[in-house]
C-alpha cells in the first residue's frame, strides 16, 4: 500500500489542495534540481578557465611588448653636449706634416678635455677633472678625428661642436627630472656633475637628438656610440643566401615529389625525412654547419655565407611543407586540361601548377624568411657572435645577425646596452611584424579559391 | 622526352635527392664527431657518470684538470625545465584551443587568435631577453616576499618562459585534431542533454586524445631542442637536482658554451657538445616519430 505520513505528507497534500505539484516537498530544489545547478556552475567554471587561460598568455605578451617598449624607447634619442672644440695646431700636429698618419694618430681627447676646462674651470682637483671628462663619450673624439681627416684645413680654428654625452649621463637627461637631484647614485652621477649639467642645460649646451648613431654604426665597447648598422647588413647578407639556396631547392623538391614522384618506399622515406627535417632543433643544424661547411669544406667562421647556408638546411623543410600544400590545392582539372592540350607532364607541371600554386608557395616563402631572420642559435655555431664593428663588406667578411647582437647586448653588463637591446628588439619586431602583413596582403590578394 | 624537359625533371629529381642529403649529413658528420669523442671519454661515463665540467687543461703538462664528462645532470636539467615549461604549456594550450573553439564568438576568436599566435613567432631571442631583464628578476622578487629562496637562472623561470613559448604551438596543434573529431560525436552529445564542458571532457578530448598527446609530444621535443632561451635564462653549471628554484643547465646549453668561442677539434671539449647534440637529436627523433604515428593513426580512425 501507498500512503502519505509525516511531514513531507502533510506538504504534499497541501500543494495538491493549491492545484500545485505534489512531488516538490521540500521548500528547496530535487536532487535533480541541484545536480543541474551543480553542472550548470561547472560548466560556468571551466568557461572561466579557458578565458584565464587566454588571458594569462596574452598578459605575457603585453609584459614582453611593454618591458621591451619601457626599456628601450629612450634610445632612439641620444644627448648631445655643445662644446667650443679649438683646433689646435699645437695639439694635432705640432710638426705641422698634416701627414694622414699624424692626423689620425693624434690626441683628439685632449681638445675635448682642452674646452671642458674652459666652460669649467671650478673642476681643479685630479678626481673633479676626471668627472668632469665623463660627462663626454669616450668615443666622441671619433667625430672631431673624422672632421678633421676629412678637411684639414680646420686646424687652427675654433667651432661649436655638438658631442654625444656619455651613456650614463644620457640616460639620466632622458629619464630623470631635472628638478630634483634624488636617485643620482643609480646613474652613477654626483653632485658635482649634477650641477654642471644644470649649468649646461640652462646654457642651452644640452640638447636630444634622434639618435641616427644607432642606424647608422656598427657595434661598440660604448653604448652610445653602438648601432644596428652592421647586424643588419649581416642579416640582409645571410638572408639572401638563404633564399638563394633554399627557395630553388625547397620548391624544386615539392614539385618533384608532388607531380612526378610514384608512391613507393623511396617517397615515404623522403615523407618522413622531411617532416622529422622540420622538427629537428635548430641547434643541430649549427652543428651540422660547424663541422661540414666549417671543419670539413674549410669556409671562412663567422661569415654570412655559411650562415645562409645554415639557414637555407634549416628553412628547407617549412619551404618543401608549404610548397607542396600549396600544389595540392591545385585542382587535378587544371592538370588534365593541359594534358589534353598536348603539354607533356613537365610543362604541365612548370607552366601550370607551379604558377597556379605560386601564391601559396609565395606566402610560405616570405613567412620562412621570417623564420631564418629571428633565427640565433645556429648562427652562434658556427662563430657569428663575433665582435663586429664595421659593416661586412662580402660574403666572406666576419658578420653578425640582428638577433645575434640583441643576444650579445643583452649579456652586456653595462646599463646603457639594455636600453640598446630594447631597441633592436623593436627594429626586429617590426620587420617581423611587417613580414607577416605582406604573407597575409599576398595570400588575400592573389591566392586562387577553387 | 623532350630535351628540356629532361633538363628540368633531373633539376627536380636532384634537389630532392639533395635535401635528403641534408639528413645523411646531420647523421653522419654529428655521428662521426660523437665517434670520436667517445674514443675518448667511454659512453658509459658519458651517460651514467654525474660529475660535469668539460674544462680541460689548456696545457697538456697540467695536472688534475683532464675534465669530467658525465652527462646525467644536464640531461636532468633538461628534463626539469622542459618539465616545467609543459606544465605550463600544456594546460594553457589546451584550455585556449577549447575556449577558442567552443566558448569564443567568431569576433573573439577572429581577433585574438591572430594576437595569440603573434606568440609563435617572437624570435627565441626575444623571449630570452624577456626571461632576463623581466621575468626572473620579478619571480625573485616574489620569492623573496614569501621568503623562498629562487635562484637567480632558476630552471622555474626559465621553463614558465618556455612554457609561454610553446603553448601557442600546442594550441593550434590541439585545435586541428579538436576540429578534426566528426560533428555528429558532439552534435549527438549535446542533444543528449551534456553542457559544453562535459560534451568536452567526455566526447571530445577523448577521441582527440591520441591527436593531443602527439602535439604535448612535439611541445616536448621543441622544448627539449629550445637554445635561446636557456642559454640565457638558465644556469651554466652542471647541478643534479630536482629542484625548479635552483639553477640547472641543458644539453642546449652546454652546446654553446662548449662551442662558442675559439676552438680545436680534437679536444673532447669541443667532441663532448657534438656527443650532446647527438643525444639531442636522437631525443628530439624518437618524440616526433612517436608524435607523427600516433597522429596518424588517429587520423585514420575517424576519415
Amino acid at each position: 500500500m501507498f500512503s502519505f505520513a509525516g511531514r513531507r505528507a502533510k506538504i504534499a497534500i497541501r500543494r495538491m489542495q493549491k492545484n500545485k505539484n505534489p512531488f516538490i516537498f521540500s521548500r528547496g530544489k530535487t536532487p535533480a534540481q541541484k545536480w543541474m545547478v551543480r553542472r550548470k556552475k561547472r560548466e560556468k567554471w571551466f568557461r572561466r578557465c579557458g578565458l584565464a587561460s587566454i588571458l594569462i598568455s596574452l598578459m605575457f605578451l603585453g609584459g614582453l611588448i611593454l618591458s621591451v617598449i619601457g626599456n628601450g624607447y629612450t634610445a632612439f634619442t641620444r644627448v648631445q653636449i655643445l662644446l667650443p672644440v679649438e683646433f689646435s695646431a699645437d695639439i694635432i700636429d705640432p710638426e705641422g706634416t698634416r701627414t694622414v698618419a699624424a692626423l689620425s694618430g693624434a690626441d683628439y681627447r685632449k681638445l675635448i678635455r682642452n674646452s671642458l676646462a674652459k666652460l669649467f674651470p671650478e673642476a681643479e682637483t685630479r678626481r673633479e677633472q676626471m668627472d668632469l671628462h665623463a660627462l663626454i663619450s669616450k668615443g666622441a673624439y671619433y667625430k672631431i678625428r673624422r672632421m678633421v681627416m676629412e678637411d684639414p684645413s680646420l686646424i687652427g680654428q675654433s667651432h661649436d661642436l655638438w658631442l654625444p654625452a656619455a651613456s650614463n649621463v644620457d640616460l639620466f637627461i632622458k629619464r630623470h627630472s631635472m628638478s630634483s637631484d634624488a636617485g643620482l647614485g643609480n646613474y652613477k652621477i654626483n653632485a658635482m656633475q649634477y650641477a654642471w649639467l644644470k649649468q649646461l642645460i640652462e646654457g642651452k649646451r644640452l640638447r636630444k637628438v634622434f639618435n641616427t648613431t644607432f642606424f647608422t654604426s656598427g657595434d661598440s665597447q660604448e653604448p652610445e656610440q653602438a648601432g644596428i648598422l652592421s647586424s643588419i647588413t649581416g642579416s640582409l647578407l645571410t638572408i639572401l643566401v638563404c633564399i638563394f639556396c633554399a627557395f630553388p631547392m625547397g620548391v624544386a623538391t615539392a614539385l618533384y615529389l608532388e607531380e612526378f614522384a610514384r608512391e613507393n618506399w623511396f617517397t615515404d622515406l623522403i615523407e618522413i625525412n622531411i617532416n622529422n627535417l622540420a622538427a629537428v632543433p635548430s641547434i643541430i643544424y649549427g652543428l651540422l654547419g660547424l663541422s661540414v661547411y666549417i671543419n670539413i669544406m674549410g669556409m671562412p667562421r663567422s661569415s654570412a655565407l655559411v650562415g645562409g647556408l645554415v639557414l637555407a638546411l634549416l628553412v628547407l623543410p617549412v619551404i618543401v611543407i608549404a610548397t607542396r600544400n600549396a600544389l595540392r590545392a591545385v585542382p587535378p582539372s587544371i592538370r588534365y586540361a593541359a594534358l589534353a592540350m598536348g603539354a607533356t607532364p613537365v610543362q604541365v607541371a612548370v607552366h601550370h601548377t607551379f604558377i597556379y600554386a605560386l601564391p601559396g608557395i609565395m606566402t610560405g616563402f616570405i613567412l620562412s624568411i621570417a623564420r631564418a631572420l629571428g633565427e640565433t642559435s645556429p648562427l652562434l655555431m658556427i662563430g657569428m657572435v663575433a665582435f663586429v664593428t664595421d659593416v661586412p663588406r662580402s660574403l666572406v667578411d666576419p658578420s653578425t645577425t640582428l638577433p645575434v647582437q640583441i643576444y650579445l647586448w643583452t649579456n652586456n653588463p653595462e646599463t646603457g646596452f639594455v636600453e640598446n637591446t630594447a631597441a633592436a628588439i623593436m627594429v626586429l619586431l617590426v620587420v617581423l611584424v611587417c613580414i607577416n602583413v605582406l604573407a597575409g596582403w599576398v595570400r588575400r590578394r592573389f591566392e586562387i579559391k577553387w | 622526352m623532350k630535351k628540356s624537359d629532361f633538363l628540368i625533371k633531373s633539376f627536380l629529381l636532384i634537389s630532392t635527392v639533395a635535401s635528403i642529403l641534408v639528413t645523411v649529413l646531420i647523421i653522419l658528420s654529428v655521428f662521426s664527431e660523437t665517434m670520436r669523442f667517445f674514443s675518448f671519454v667511454s659512453p658509459l661515463e658519458f651517460f651514467f657518470g654525474t660529475q660535469w665540467s668539460p674544462q680541460t687543461a689548456i696545457r697538456p703538462d697540467q695536472a688534475g684538470s683532464s675534465g669530467a664528462f658525465g652527462a646525467v645532470p644536464i640531461f636532468t636539467g633538461t628534463v626539469l625545465i622542459t618539465f616545467v615549461a609543459m606544465l605550463v604549456a600544456t594546460p594553457l594550450g589546451l584550455l585556449s584551443a577549447i575556449y577558442l573553439s567552443i566558448y569564443a564568438s567568431p569576433a573573439f576568436r577572429n581577433g585574438f587568435k591572430p594576437i595569440l599566435e603573434i606568440l609563435a613567432g617572437v624570435p627565441t631571442v626575444i623571449y630570452g631577453y624577456f626571461a632576463v631583464v623581466a621575468f626572473s628578476p620579478l619571480l625573485r622578487m616574489l620569492g623573496e616576499t614569501l621568503d623562498i629562496p629562487i635562484a637567480s637562472e632558476s630552471a622555474l623561470s626559465a621553463g614558465i618562459v618556455m612554457g609561454i613559448m610553446i603553448t601557442p604551438f600546442i594550441m593550434s596543434l590541439s585545435e586541428d585534431v579538436m576540429s578534426a573529431v566528426p560533428k555528429s560525436l558532439v552534435y549527438g552529445s549535446l542533444a543528449m542533454g551534456a553542457t559544453p564542458s562535459e560534451t568536452v571532457w567526455r566526447v571530445i578530448v577523448p577521441a582527440a586524445l591520441p591527436g593531443i598527446m602527439g602535439a604535448v609530444l612535439l611541445g616536448i621535443s621543441r622544448g627539449i631542442g629550445e637554445t635561446m632561451i636557456v642559454v640565457m635564462a638558465a644556469g651554466l653549471n652542471a647541478n643534479l637536482t630536482a629542484n625548479p628554484l635552483e639553477a640547472v643547465t641543458t644539453a642546449t646549453v652546454q652546446i654553446v658554451t662548449l662551442l662558442v668561442g675559439d676552438h680545436e677539434f680534437d679536444s673532447p671539449k669541443t667532441l663532448a657538445a657534438f656527443a650532446l647534440g647527438f643525444s639531442l637529436f636522437f631525443m628530439t627523433l624518437l618524440l616526433n616519430m612517436a608524435a607523427q604515428f600516433i597522429v596518424k593513426r588517429y587520423r585514420e580512425r575517424y576519415v
